[in-house]
């Protein structure tokens, strides 16, 4: 596992912050929290719902006084009806994994604007919500592999850091998402919510990647995030062209026809409805944005919608 | 033979060249030049291109069709190289004769593109050397009146066309018959055409039909009558000259032409005449204007036209004129307009200058109405007088040289071998007619012998009142009657005689002058006159009558060529002009005078300084094609629209093959989906 450290800079990391996001929009940020559909298991105690039995001011349920319970939690109302004593029982509060990985591989340099700064911005917001609601932050970016990741962060203070990592990645590489999430799920055993976010056009299919990653142990949010050009490319794409992929150069002769950009419109639906599928089957949410999506109407609505924010 | 191709069409192939050729180029720069476009990934594109080929409907049509027009291609290619041809007939046979037709009527100018006739034939016979199959022979023939191998049978197509080529038009007659003879001896030398299971060779004749044997055609091949000439052509000819010395007033010349009108609508014409190259003024209204009607029209049809316009059908024009010199008489019909044959619109005539004759006398002397009349009152040049034995030495000598020869009372024993004789009481051995001769040596005699009759109308014995002569005694002349003219008729014998025989014309008069009343009467020298005249002008001074094309005039062993070693013979365009050996002996035989117009020999010869020859012919004036083969042989073929087939491969190549190919380059870079 390789772990990239960003030396911090903080003039630079206060410049890069501002061109991720502005200060108005990480107001507004600070009222939300990153939310998990599952009770997941934290290190320490954090500002989150924990399914084991602690203290906290959240009932969770009724037991049997025992000699030795404190006597604190007894419910008197419950005496005075049944005249036995119960212990009212109360929700552990733990802290919440946030595990983001953003693709950075070439494909995410497409777009106006690019795919890549679109990921940036909201994986920059995903970490400033961890981050200043005590969640331990993991941003990992990914290519061919994992080519780039923070450690665990925690608090306010490593809000700049993160934000400066995110703001230095670069699109590089290809992409090998099966690589990148087999090696994330490896380093990372610690459940969590886990926030994929990337084009998913990988040519060894995502399927092998994301099992890396769905399942139980991790509670999975995929963000596809495509250009308003991958979408539509009857505005960009026009006469017969030599179509070559940024990642592997590949050529592809087309004549571009109204038949053929139906048919590739067609194909994008049922591979986006695909990817949806997969990811719903196995207990993860997904979403799909294009980058003419304004990133702070995903951020604010959209991703409060789907559940990974509140 | 000859490799280098022959491109009959280039200006086609250069057109579609200059078109297909910048267009594949132009295509082929077009797919080069495929705009590269990066996008993020070409997962979901080549996804798109399999599932559009795959989901769109006649996908395996779709999927080939590349291969469905590559195959049409391929199929209108191999459709070209099978020469596909409309009106197409079975062309060139295995063994096939080309016969061409070269005579006057072919010069005719009614083909399409303003060929003749001749043209139209060679290019026919080109399609049908074109239409040869590999293996087969052919024969090129070119035929008038005679018929000449051009080109034996051969398989060399070249040498055939070369052939072809090299006929040249002339001015004779058309006749089939010794061209189906000369064609019919050529398969003789071929051992197949003796097989009985062997097909008869294809004899193709390109010609309009005008032939004047038509009815005396065999030939063993099988016949094809290639119909060249169209039906409406117009065609005014003069179809007869005449020009005659009055007899009786040698410088008169009497003119006569016949024209007639071979087209399809009555035609107005003057004639116009020229005596060596000046105009004669013709005040004669006849002359003038003629009015032909076509020839093929029935009377019914001359009737109606003549009430309907007033006028008469007036094809004949008679000039009289005096000539006193040599001249070449020249007639020509001024009307060529639609006129398609030249050959006929021109004659002309030879008129030698009228001479004062040469006689000779041959007398003991004593017969003083005779010297007189010869030596003193009849206009002669030079007349001479020889003693019978002067005579003999003189003759034998061979230097003669009188127009009339007269015997008086002398049966000679030498004569010229050529000349004009007058006997009076006399007659030389060796002629058909004869006289009993006694033992003695002495003619039978018949005394009083009255007149019984007499030619009246003959030019010695015009005009003369011949009832009142009276002959003591004449010879008795024996097959007068059989080998000669009698021209006074005695009640017991025959009085006097013309006898031609060899090149000699003898005027006997069975008679002695001195025996009879003759030389009291009037008649006696008008009768001499008129003898020495006629005479001579049989012989010299007539108006030499045209020759017909093709003929090969011969001029006798004679005086006129004696030192003459070489003559130069030059005759009209298309003739030329040739230098000819004079042979040492024998006569001198000029070669075949093919065009029409005016020959001379340089240096003149005596009687043939100048020559004229017309066509003069109803059967080559008339340029109707004929309408069934010649001797009713074989079928007709005629042209159609100037070609008797069309080649479609060339067609098949521009409009389809082409194109398709253009569309078959289109599809492969466009990608095009149904």
């Amino acid at each position: 596992m390789t772990v990239a450290q960003t030396p911090t800079r903080p003039s630079e990391s206060r410049t890069s912050s501002s061109l991720l996001l502005d200060p108005g929009f990480m107001a507004r940020l600070d009222q939300l929290d990153v939310m998990s559909r599952k009770m997941l298991a934290g290190k320490m105690k954090g500002e989150r719902r924990s399914k084991r039995r602690g203290q906290s001011v959240e009932f969770a349920d009724y037991r049997n006084y025992v000699i030795g319970d404190d006597l604190r939690f007894i419910d008197w109302n419950v005496y005075a009806r049944l005249e036995k004593l119960f212990l009212k029982l109360f929700l552990e509060e733990e802290d919440l994994s946030l595990y983001v990985l953003v693709d950075v591989s070439k494909s995410c340099d497409y777009g106006d604007p690019p795919k890549a700064l679109y990921m940036k911005r909201v994986a920059a917001a995903l970490g400033y919500i961890g981050l200043v609601n005590y969640n331990r932050v993991h941003v990992s970016a990914m290519a061919d592999g994992i080519v780039a990741e923070t450690g665990a962060m925690r608090g306010r203070r490593r809000v700049a850091h993160m934000i400066d990592f995110v703001s230095r990645l670069t699109p590089t590489g290809t992409s090998n998402l099966a690589d990148a999430c087999r090696r994330f799920a490896l380093s990372h055993r610690q459940k969590g919510v886990c926030v994929v976010l990337s084009d998913f056009f990988d040519k060894g299919g995502y399927e092998n990647g994301l099992r890396y990653v769905s399942g139980g142990k991790y509670d999975l949010f995929v963000v596809q995030v495509l250009s308003p050009q991958e979408i539509d490319p009857a505005s960009t794409l026009q006469g017969d062209l030599k179509l070559r992929d940024m990642e592997d150069d590949d050529m592809a002769e087309v004549s571009v026809t109204q038949p053929l950009i139906k048919q590739y419109k067609a194909n994008l639906n049922a591979y986006c409805l695909a990817l949806k599928d997969y990811v719903t089957r196995r207990g993860g949410t997904y979403l799909f944005t294009s980058t003419a999506v304004p990133f702070d109407t995903l951020v604010l609505n959209y991703l409060r919608e789907r559940g990974l924010l509140g | 033979m000859n490799w280098i191709p022959r491109f009959t069409n280039w200006q086609m192939g250069a057109l579609a060249a200059s078109i297909v050729v910048p267009s594949l180029l132009i295509l082929y720069f077009l797919k080069l030049r495929r705009r590269e476009q990066v996008v993020p990934s070409t997962l979901l594109w080549r996804k798109a291109i399999q599932d559009l080929q795959v989901n769109a409907p006649f996908q395996k049509l779709r999927r080939n069709l590349l291969l469905l027009l590559q195959m049409l291609l391929l199929l209108l290619l191999v459709l070209a190289l099978s020469r596909p041809v409309a009106n197409y007939y079975q062309g060139a046979g295995k063994m096939t004769a080309i016969l061409i037709d070269r005579s006057a009527s072919m010069s005719a100018r009614d083909s399409q593109g303003g060929r003749t006739r001749l043209q139209e034939a060679k290019r026919r016979a080109h399609e049908l050397v074109d239409s040869m199959k590999r293996g087969s022979t052919a024969m090129v023939i070119a035929f008038d009146d005679s018929a000449e191998t051009v080109q034996p049978f051969t398989t060399d197509t070249a040498a055939i066309r070369r052939a072809i080529d090299s006929v040249e038009a002339t001015d004779r007659r058309s006749s089939l018959k010794m061209a189906y003879q000369l064609a019919d001896a050529q398969l003789m030398f071929i051992p197949e055409q003796n097989r009985t299971n062997i097909d008869p060779p294809d004899i193709h004749v390109y010609s309009d039909g005008r032939v004047k044997d038509d009815d005396e055609l065999t030939v063993q091949g099988k016949v094809t009558f290639e119909k060249i000439g169209t039906e409406n052509a117009g065609n005014v000819g003069i179809v007869a000259l005449n020009a005659k010395r009055n007899y009786e007033r040698p410088t008169e010349v009497q003119v006569f032409a016949r024209l007639a009108n071979f087209g399809a609508e009555p035609v107005e014409t003057f004639v116009h005449l020229t005596v060596d190259g000046e105009k004669v003024d013709l005040a004669d209204s006849k002359s003038r204007g003629l009015y032909l009607l076509p020839e093929r029209w029935n009377d019914e049809q001359r009737t109606k036209w003549e009430q309907e316009n007033g006028r008469g059908h007036s094809p004949s024009v008679d000039i009289p004129m005096e000539l006193t010199t040599s001249a070449v008489i020249r007639v020509e019909h001024t009307n060529k307009d639609k006129d398609v044959l030249a050959a006929d619109d021109v004659a002309q005539v030879v008129v030698p200058p009228p001479k004062t004759l040469s006689v000779l006398l041959v007398t003991d002397g004593g017969n003083y109405f005779l010297e007189k009349l010869v030596m003193e009152s009849l206009t002669l040049k030079n007349p001479a007088s020889l003693t019978p034995e002067a005579y003999e030495g003189k003759a034998k000598g061979g230097d003669f040289n009188y127009d009339v020869v007269i015997f008086d009372r002398y049966t000679p024993e030498t004569l010229p071998p050529a000349g004009n004789f007058v006997y009076f009481k006399a007659l030389p051995k060796g002629l058909k007619v004869k006289a009993p001769v006694s033992d003695a040596g002495a003619f039978e005699l018949i005394e009083d012998v009255g007149v019984l009759d007499w030619k009246r109308d003959h030019p010695i014995l015009r005009h003369l009142a011949m009832q009142k002569l009276y002959v003591a005694e004449a010879i008795k002349l024996e097959g007068a009657a059989e080998h000669s003219e009698v021209l006074l008729d005695g009640l017991k014998c025959p009085l006097i005689v013309l006898h031609r025989e060899g090149k000699s014309v003898h005027l006997i008069v069975a008679f002695d002058l001195l025996m009879s009343n003759w030389p009291l009467k009037v008649s006696f020298p008008i009768f001499m006159h008129n003898a020495l005249q006629f005479l001579a002008v049989g012989s010299a001074m007539d108006v030499r009558q045209s020759l017909e094309p093709g003929a090969t005039p011969r001029i006798p062993r004679s005086n006129a060529l004696e030192g003459i070693k070489q003559a130069t013979l030059t005759g009209p365009k298309g003739f030329g002009s040739r230098t000819l050996p004079v042979p040492p002996g024998g006569d001198f035989a000029l070669p075949p005078l093919t065009h029409v117009g005016l020959y001379s020999l340089d240096p003149p010869i005596a009687q043939h300084e100048k020559m004229a020859v017309n066509l003069l012919d109803n059967n080559e004036s008339n340029i109707l094609p004929s309408d069934h083969a010649p001797g009713g042989l074989g079928e007709v073929r005629e042209a159609d629209q100037g070609r008797s087939r069309m080649e479609l491969w060339w067609w098949v190549v521009a409009c389809a093959a082409l194109p398709l190919l253009m569309i078959e380059w289109w599809v492969y870079t466009r990608r095009v989906h149904l």
